[in-house]
């Protein structure tokens, strides 16, 4: 797999836009803020999988996580709003942010320098050598060219994966009621005993 | 006064380096494109090791934001991030798997199936949903028992 011209591009624009979403997503002072960052890193994610031919699942993350869940995080935002956050003497991180922060780089440059030996072994030597499919200009899963990916899935979700699918619609049920449940006043907990 | 001041100038330090940096970078580029290198692009094009590592800053990111930030909703909006950086990386294995299908079947056999990256990933989204619904409940009759989402106030289990 090597995107190759724009789509190569067009993944460092995306991969730039949402790693500096996610570091906004994290330093931001007001939660609604963090959230509409989060929202923009959501979208990049949505299209980093077109970039990857997997539309549906793109087509998905829009309609749950931007349609549904931010929906969410934005209305208990406001139930749940103190507005202490937006003075600048109230804390922002815990004690441990300096811990944290400097694990976090440690990670990341172990990780790119345990990664960097392998890249080299998933590009092919010489140029000539990239695979049609892989090519992106006229052939049957180029850029420009509705995959088969919708189809698979679907086929996929109701025959091979079936049983997982139905249990994940009893999870929702159970999340649903639960949620409901949790968040219910004190009132209206009397009000139905 | 003298915070804002030292904060612009941290500002100033870190744009500088920055600007260098693309500069430096730049420099490289044309010399390395002048000189003729016909393989130079190829090495920038990302591969599958270029998704892992986008999805591995972006779980670091979000794991980052788990263990520093003190309001609980923020908490969970780094673990939609780290949710997001285990999709990515479940959808670029499939991506590769589906190219690279008739290669490896030679290699290990048949039973090579890239259509489960996707199906893994929209029962990831399906829990994340059932999660966050869950999790927004909890802070909710928190917030109502206790009037706070920070963190490190919410102690009561605490000895």
């Amino acid at each position: 797999m090597q995107l190759h011209g724009w789509e190569a591009v067009l993944f460092y624009v995306l991969a730039f836009m949402t790693l500096i979403m996610g570091v906004f997503v994290v330093t931001a002072r007001l939660a609604v803020h963090s959230a509409l960052f989060l929202i923009a890193a959501l979208v990049n994610v949505a299209l980093l999988f077109i970039l990857l031919r997997a539309e549906f699942v793109a087509g998905v993350q829009i309609l749950v996580y931007v349609g549904g869940v931010m929906v969410l995080f934005l209305f208990v935002i406001m139930l749940v709003q103190t507005r202490a956050e937006e003075e600048a003497r109230v804390k922002l991180y815990t004690g441990q942010t300096w811990p944290a922060v400097v694990l976090a780089l440690f990670l990341a440059v172990s990780f790119y320098f345990a990664m960097s030996p392998a890249q080299q072994a998933f590009r092919p030597a010489d140029a000539s050598q990239v695979q049609t499919a892989d090519k992106g200009e006229a052939s049957a899963s180029g850029s420009g060219f509705i995959s088969q990916d919708t189809q698979n899935v679907g086929e996929a979700l109701y025959r091979q994966a079936a049983l997982p699918f139905e249990i994940a619609s009893l999870l929702l049920l159970v999340a649903l009621v639960g949620a409901v449940l949790l968040a219910r006043g004190s009132k209206q907990e009397k009000l139905y005993e | 006064m003298t915070r804002k001041e030292s904060r612009l100038s941290f500002r100033r330090i870190v744009s500088l380096i920055i600007s260098l940096a693309v500069i430096a970078a730049a420099a490289a580029t044309l010399r390395r494109l002048l000189a003729g290198d016909p393989l130079f692009f190829n090495r920038f094009e990302p591969t599958l090791v270029n998704f892992m590592m986008l999805s591995f800053l972006l779980f670091v990111v979000g794991v980052a934001g788990v263990l520093s930030r003190r309001n609980i909703i923020i908490i969970f909006m780094s673990i939609e991030l780290i949710l997001n950086a285990v999709n990515i990386n479940l959808i670029a294995f499939s991506r590769y798997l589906q190219i690279n299908q008739a290669t490896l079947e030679a290699k290990l056999g048949s039973g090579i199936n890239p259509i489960s990256g996707p199906v893994f990933t929209i029962f990831i989204i399906v829990v994340a949903a059932a999660e966050a619904a869950v999790g927004l409940g909890i802070v909710i009759s928190m917030f109502r028992n206790r009037e706070t989402v920070a963190v490190d106030e919410i102690d009561l289990l605490k000895w």
